[in-house]
C-alpha cells in the first residue's frame, strides 16, 4: 500500500525533536527542579490537596488513586507525570485489536481509509470500475452498494472507520491510561493547534497529528510543538497553506515560470488539437494567469498568529500577517495518495529526481514538503525583522523560532493553559509569573506548570471546584471514578455530542471556548443528568460497572452507609456532610421507587438486605396501590444489586448533579 | 396548548404558575423584573434560516432558461416551461422554477416569496468547508471569528434570554450560532426531559432529586441554568408536543427535513420565546445523475419545497411574525460533468419568505452564461454579496441596525428585498 518514497531528508531539527520526544527521561535527575507545593498554606489538607490536584492533572480520581497519591507524595506524582514514561499495559491491551489505523504512516492511511468520491477514483485509476458505470446508479442506495462493493474489491475502508479509531483512542487512552496529564494535555494541545474532521480534506491526518504532532510533543517545549504542528499535513490542509503559493513566481523564479508557461501552452495546443476552440484555448491562458496572481492564501498565517502564538491583541499588523504568508509559501505536503491528483504530482516530483530537487532549494521532511518552485523570494519584513530576498525554506523556521518566543505568546499561552488548570478566570499574577517562567525556560512546558502548582493561587479554595467539565472529561470522570469497563467507547462520544462536544469535529481553528458559560445550557444541563442516570444504572451499551464490587462486594448496612460509601468514591473530599443531607431523602425516595418498580416487574432480586420501612417517608397512596398490586412477592431490594438498584440510581443522580460536574 | 400570552393579557401569571406546578419559571421571573420588557411574553418575530448544505444547484432550481448557453453548457440538464423540457414555473420570462418546487410557487405569485440569484460569497473558494465557515460566521476572510451571525444577531437583538430564544434543530451547534449568547441544539424536542430508559417513575423520582440539588448548589451558573432547564421542560409539555397536530390539511414530508420545520412550528406556536431558528438539509452535491424534473436532485428539491411550504400553511396566524431564509454555500458549475451531475461553481440562488418580503421578483445581476461572462470561464458570478441579504433580512425583520457587529469588516450595502 505504501507508496515507494524514493527518498526522506530529515533536518537536524526535526531529528532533535524527534529524539527529545521519544528518549524517555530519566527515572531521577530529570533537569526539573525539586517541586514545592503550597497546599497547606491555602488551608488545604493533604488529601484535599490530592483530590484538587487529581482533578485538574487527570481526567479525575480511580477508586483508591488519591490514597495512593498522599502515600507516594504529592511531589512526587506529579514529577512522575511530567515526565509521562510509566508503562501502559491497560491502553496497549485494549488498543490491541481493531485499531490498525494507529500504526499506520499517512501514506497508508490516505491509501487505505478514504471517503467515497476517493473510492470511486481509485476504482476507476485501478480498472475496476468504468467512471460512467455510476450512471446506473438510480438512486442514493445505489450509489453506495456501488462503493462498498468497489471498496471490498479495492481493499479499501471508509474514512468513518478511521474517525473511529480516532475518537476511541482518545476515549480509552483517557480513561485508561497511567499518564494521565499527557492525556490532559494531549487534549489541550490539541483543541489549541484546533484541526477538524468536518473538513475532507484535512480528515485523514487528524489521527497522525494527534499521535505524531501533538501527544510527542505535549510536554516539551513550545516551539517543538509550533514546528511539528506547522508541517503537519493536517495543519497544511486544514487552514490552507498547503496551497499557498507565491504572487510573485514570474520576477523571482524565471525558469520554473517558463516551465509553467510552457506546460499550459502546451495543454492548450492540445485543447486545439482536441477540437475545441480558440476562445477556451484562450480561457486556459487566462486561468494559469490568474492562478500565478491569486497564489498567496493568509489562513494559516493569520491563525498562526492569531491563535496558536501571539493572541489577536499580540501586538501584529495585517501586514505582519501577509508577511509571514509569504515566508511560508511552498511549505506544503509531501503528495502521498496512490491516486488522482496527488499521484500526478509525486510522480513529477520522481520524474525530476531527488538530487535536482535538493539542489533547488526543496526540503522533504517525512510528509512535509517545501517546495522552492512555489516561494516568494523577495524581501519579508516580519514583526521589525528583514528576511533578505534570495531566501528559502529556513524563512519558514526561523518564523516560528521569531513567534514561540515572543514575549506576547509566552501571555497568550501561558494564560490559557492557567484557564485550563486554575480557572476561567485566572489572576494576572498567575498569569505573571507563569509567563516569566515560559520566558525564561525558552518555552519548557514543564517548567510552566510546575511554576503553575507553585503558586498558592493554584490551591485557593475560592478555586478548587470552580472549573465547570467539558462533557469529555465528565463522562471520563465517571468511568475512572467507577472502575467501569469501556467496551464501546464510541458511546462516549455520543454522549459527549449530546452534552455539546463533538470532540475532533470543532469546526473553527479556536478550538472549543474553554468557560462554564460555553458547556452549561439548559440542553446540555439536562443531557448531563440524562448521561447521569443512563451510566449508573447501565443503559449505555458497552459500558458496565459493578457497583458491590467497589465496595468490596459489602451491602451497606444502612441508606446512610450506601450514601456515605458512595459519595466518597464518586466525590472524594467534598463536603460529604453536605451531601448526604441533602441525598438521603432522594435515596429514601428512590428505593421506594425502586421496590414499586421491582414489584410492577415481578421482578425483584433475591438477595441483599431487608426492607427498613420506618426509616422511610410513609407511602403515598398511589405507591401503596402499586406495593399492593404484588403483595405477595418478597419485595427485597439491595442496595447495589442490579441496574435499577437504589444505589445505581443514587450514583446516577450524583453523576448528573451540580457537585459532579465541577473539578 | 399552553399559550404564554394569553396568560399575560389575563394578567393570571400566578395561575400560569400554578399549572406548571411550582414557582414561577426564573427566567419569566427576570425577565418581569428587567426594565428591558414590559411583557416578557411579548410574541417576538422569528428568524427560520434553513442551510442547503452540499452547494445547491441554483442554476437548476431557478434556471435562466432564456440563455442559450445554458441549453449549451447542459444538454442533459436544461430545463424549460415547455412541456417537452420539464415545466418550470415561469417566474418572469426569464428565470423558471423548478417543478419540484410547485409547492413554493404560489407564495412567489402571492409576491410573499423573494428569490435571489447569482449570491455567494466575495471568497472565491470551493471547498463545502470553507466556503459554509465563511457564509455561518459571516466573515467571508477570517476564519478565527469566534461567533456565528445569527449568534451575533441575537446579541444586537439584546432580549432576554430564555433557553429557546435561539434553537437550532441539529445533533451539534451550528457555526452559525457559535459564540456568547446562549443557543440551544436539539434535534429532537422530545429529548428536552429527564430520561430513563423504561423506568418512567424512577425518572420522575430523579427530575425531582437534580431539581433539589442544582436549587442548592453554590455555583451560580450551574445553579441558574439548573432552574431554567426544569423550567424549560415544564414549558414545553412533552404531551403536546407528542400529540402535535398541525394546522389542517397540512402534511409535513416525512423527512429529516421537515421534521425539523415542524417541530420549529411548534416552538412558534408554544410561544416559548424563539426569535432564531436553525434548520439544515443535505444531499445537495450532485455530481453524478443529478437528473432534471425526475431523478435524485428533484426528489430532494420536492422535499425541500414541500417541507417549508407545509411550514408556511401549519404557521397559519403567525406568518406575520415569521421570515423564513434559505442559503447555501455555493453554486455549481454551469457546464454539465461526465457523470450527469455537476461540479463546484460559485453563485447559487436562495429564497426568502414573509409576509414582509417585497415578493414576487428574482433579485439578480445574472448576466449572459457565456463563457467570456463567467467567472473563472467556468462558473456563474457571484454578484450579490450573501450579506446584502442577510442584513436585509435582518434589520427589516429582526430590527437589527448595526451590520458593523453583525458583519464586521463588511460596507457593502443591503439588497432591499423587504418592505417598509
Amino acid at each position: 500500500m505504501q507508496p515507494p518514497r524514493f527518498i526522506k531528508v530529515f533536518s537536524i531539527g526535526v531529528v532533535f525533536t524527534v529524539i527529545s520526544a521519544y528518549t524517555p527521561a530519566p527515572q531521577s535527575g530529570t533537569g526539573l527542579s525539586k517541586i514545592h507545593l503550597p497546599y497547606a498554606k491555602a488551608g488545604l489538607t493533604k488529601q484535599q490537596a490530592a483530590a484538587h490536584l487529581l482533578n485538574r492533572f487527570s481526567f479525575g480520581a480511580t477508586p483508591g488513586e488519591l490514597d495512593a497519591v498522599v502515600s507516594m507524595g504529592l511531589e512526587n506524582w506529579l514529577q512522575q507525570q511530567l515526565q509521562a514514561n510509566l508503562p501502559d499495559e491497560e491502553v496497549n491491551k485494549r488498543l490491541a485489536t481493531g485499531y490498525d489505523a494507529l500504526a499506520m504512516t499517512n501514506a497508508q492511511i490516505v491509501n487505505t481509509y478514504v471517503r467515497p468520491d476517493q473510492a470511486l477514483q481509485i476504482g476507476v485509476a485501478k480498472g475496476l470500475i468504468r467512471r460512467d458505470s455510476i450512471k446506473v446508479a438510480a438512486n442514493t442506495a445505489d450509489y453506495r452498494n456501488i462503493i462498498r462493493t468497489l471498496m471490498d474489491s479495492a481493499n479499501l475502508k471508509p474514512v468513518n472507520e478511521l474517525h473511529r479509531q480516532l475518537i476511541n483512542q482518545k476515549v480509552i487512552r483517557a480513561a485508561y491510561s497511567n499518564n494521565q496529564l499527557q492525556e490532559v494535555l494531549t487534549d489541550f494541545w490539541f483543541n489549541h493547534f484546533n484541526v477538524s474532521l468536518t473538513k475532507n480534506q484535512s480528515q485523514q491526518y487528524a489521527l497522525t497529528y494527534e499521535r505524531d504532532a501533538i501527544r510527542p510533543n505535549v510536554l516539551g517545549h513550545f516551539s517543538s510543538l509550533l514546528e511539528a504542528t506547522a508541517k503537519h499535513p493536517a495543519m497544511l490542509e486544514y487552514l490552507d497553506n498547503a496551497s499557498s503559493v507565491s504572487n510573485d513566481n514570474n520576477v523571482t523564479n524565471p525558469r520554473l515560470n517558463a516551465q509553467l508557461q510552457k506546460r499550459l501552452e502546451k495543454r492548450a495546443d492540445q485543447l486545439m488539437e482536441e477540437g475545441q476552440t480558440q476562445q477556451q484555448a484562450r480561457l486556459m491562458k487566462q486561468i494559469a494567469a490568474q492562478k500565478k496572481n491569486e497564489g498567496l492564501n493568509e489562513n494559516y498565517a493569520r491563525e498562526i498568529m492569531e491563535l496558536h502564538t501571539m493572541g489577536v491583541d499580540g501586538g501584529y499588523t495585517q501586514k505582519d500577517v501577509t508577511e509571514v504568508a509569504r515566508a511560508l509559501t511552498g511549505w506544503t505536503l509531501y503528495p502521498n495518495s496512490e491516486f488522482g491528483a496527488g499521484s500526478a504530482q509525486r510522480k513529477i516530483l520522481e520524474r525530476i529526481g531527488m538530487n535536482t530537487l535538493l539542489q533547488r532549494g526543496f526540503v522533504i521532511q517525512g510528509d512535509f514538503l517545501y517546495r522552492a518552485d512555489k516561494h516568494d523570494q523577495q524581501e519579508k519584513n516580519i514583526l521589525g525583522h528583514v528576511f533578505p530576498a534570495g531566501g528559502g525554506y529556513e524563512e519558514g523556521m526561523r518564523v516560528i523560532e521569531l513567534l514561540s518566543s515572543h514575549p506576547s505568546t509566552a501571555g497568550f499561552i501561558c494564560k490559557k493553559l492557567a484557564t485550563r488548570f486554575v480557572s476561567d478566570t485566572p489572576s494576572a499574577d498567575m498569569v505573571k509569573k507563569m509567563t516569566a517562567a515560559f520566558i525564561k525556560s525558552k518555552g519548557d512546558i514543564r517548567q510552566v506548570l510546575i511554576t503553575m502548582v507553585e503558586q498558592v493561587d493554584f490551591w485557593k479554595p475560592a478555586n478548587a471546584h470552580e472549573k465547570v467539565k467539558s462533557p469529555f472529561e465528565l463522562t471520563v470522570s465517571a468511568i475512572r471514578a467507577t472502575h467501569a469497563d469501556v467496551q464501546d467507547p464510541f458511546q462516549v462520544f455520543n454522549w459527549c455530542a449530546r452534552m455539546g462536544q463533538r470532540f475532533y469535529y470543532y469546526q473553527a481553528p479556536t478550538g472549543f471556548p474553554d468557560n462554564a458559560a460555553f458547556w452549561i445550557n439548559t440542553g446540555s444541563l439536562l443531557n448531563r443528568m440524562n448521561f447521569g442516570l443512563a451510566f449508573a444504572t447501565q443503559k449505555i451499551p458497552g459500558i458496565k460497572m459493578n457497583w458491590a464490587q467497589l465496595n468490596n462486594n459489602h451491602e451497606p448496612e444502612s441508606v446512610e452507609q450506601a450514601l456515605t460509601v458512595f459519595s466518597e468514591i464518586l466525590l472524594p473530599e467534598r463536603n460529604q456532610e453536605e451531601n448526604i443531607k441533602r441525598l438521603l431523602p432522594l435515596v429514601k425516595d428512590v428505593r421506594i421507587g425502586a421496590k414499586i418498580a421491582a414489584a410492577a416487574d415481578k421482578a425483584a432480586p433475591v438477595t441483599g438486605g431487608e426492607m427498613k420501612m420506618a426509616e422511610e417517608r410513609p407511602l403515598k397512596k398511589q405507591e401503596r396501590k402499586a406495593l399492593a398490586k404484588n403483595s405477595k412477592q418478597p419485595l427485597q431490594i439491595p442496595y447495589t444489586a442490579g441496574t435499577n438498584s437504589p444505589i445505581a440510581q443514587v450514583a446516577g443522580i450524583i453523576i448528573g448533579s451540580p457537585e459532579f460536574q465541577r473539578k | 396548548m399552553t399559550n404564554r400570552r394569553a396568560f399575560m393579557k389575563s394578567g393570571a401569571m400566578a395561575l400560569f404558575a400554578t399549572g406548571l406546578g411550582g414557582g414561577l419559571p426564573s427566567f419569566v421571573a427576570r425577565a418581569a423584573q428587567s426594565q428591558k420588557l414590559n411583557q416578557p411574553y411579548k410574541k417576538g418575530k422569528v428568524l427560520v434560516c434553513l442551510f442547503q448544505r452540499g452547494a445547491m444547484d441554483g442554476l437548476m432550481t431557478v434556471s435562466p432558461y432564456t440563455d442559450p448557453a445554458l441549453k449549451a453548457a447542459r444538454p442533459n440538464l436544461y430545463m424549460s416551461p415547455a412541456a417537452t423540457e420539464g415545466k418550470l414555473f415561469d417566474l418572469d420570462g426569464r428565470f423558471g422554477l423548478h417543478p419540484a418546487l410547485e409547492g413554493l410557487f404560489p407564495y412567489f405569485s402571492e409576491k410573499r416569496m423573494a428569490i435571489v440569484h447569482g449570491v455567494g460569497s466575495p471568497n472565491n473558494t470551493r471547498s463545502h468547508f470553507d466556503a459554509q465557515d465563511y457564509m455561518e460566521s459571516g466573515t467571508p476572510f477570517s476564519k478565527s471569528t469566534p461567533s456565528g451571525w445569527l449568534n451575533r444577531a441575537v446579541g444586537l437583538m439584546g432580549h432576554d434570554a430564555t433557553p429557546f430564544r435561539a434553537v437550532s434543530m441539529t445533533n451539534a451547534l451550528p457555526r452559525s450560532f457559535y459564540g456568547l449568547e446562549e443557543s440551544l441544539a436539539i434535534s429532537n424536542l422530545q429529548d428536552f426531559a429527564i430520561q430513563m430508559r423504561g423506568n418512567p417513575m424512577a425518572a420522575n423520582l430523579a427530575a425531582k432529586s437534580f431539581e433539589e440539588l442544582y436549587d442548592q448548589t453554590s455555583s451560580s451558573i450551574l445553579n441558574r441554568t439548573g432552574k431554567e432547564s426544569f423550567d424549560a421542560i415544564r414549558m414545553l409539555n412533552l404531551n403536546t408536543i407528542r400529540n402535535y397536530k398541525p394546522a389542517d390539511d397540512v402534511v409535513y414530508p416525512a423527512s429529516p427535513l421537515g421534521n425539523a420545520l415542524k417541530q420549529i412550528a411548534i416552538l412558534i406556536k408554544m410561544n416559548v420565546g424563539l426569535e432564531l431558528a436553525f434548520a439544515e438539509s443535505g444531499g445537495w452535491d450532485t455530481h453524478f445523475n443529478q437528473g432534471t424534473a425526475n431523478g435524485a436532485f428533484a426528489r430532494n428539491l420536492k422535499d425541500f419545497g414541500d417541507s417549508i411550504a407545509a411550514f408556511w400553511k401549519d404557521l397559519g396566524a403567525y406568518q406575520d411574525d415569521v421570515t423564513l431564509m434559505t442559503m447555501t454555500e455555493f453554486g455549481r458549475t454551469v457546464k454539465q460533468n461526465g457523470t450527469g451531475g455537476t461540479d463546484h461553481g460559485r453563485g447559487s440562488c436562495l429564497f426568502v419568505l414573509g409576509n414582509d418580503v417585497q415578493g414576487g421578483t428574482v433579485y439578480n445581476q445574472v448576466r449572459s452564461l457565456a463563457k467570456e461572462e463567467l467567472e473563472d470561464g467556468r462558473d456563474l458570478p457571484v454578484s450579490t454579496d450573501f450579506r446584502s441579504v442577510f442584513s436585509s433580512v435582518a434589520n427589516a425583520h429582526l430590527m437589527i441596525n448595526n451590520n458593523q457587529v453583525l458583519f464586521p469588516g463588511w460596507e457593502g450595502a443591503s439588497l432591499q428585498l423587504m418592505k417598509g
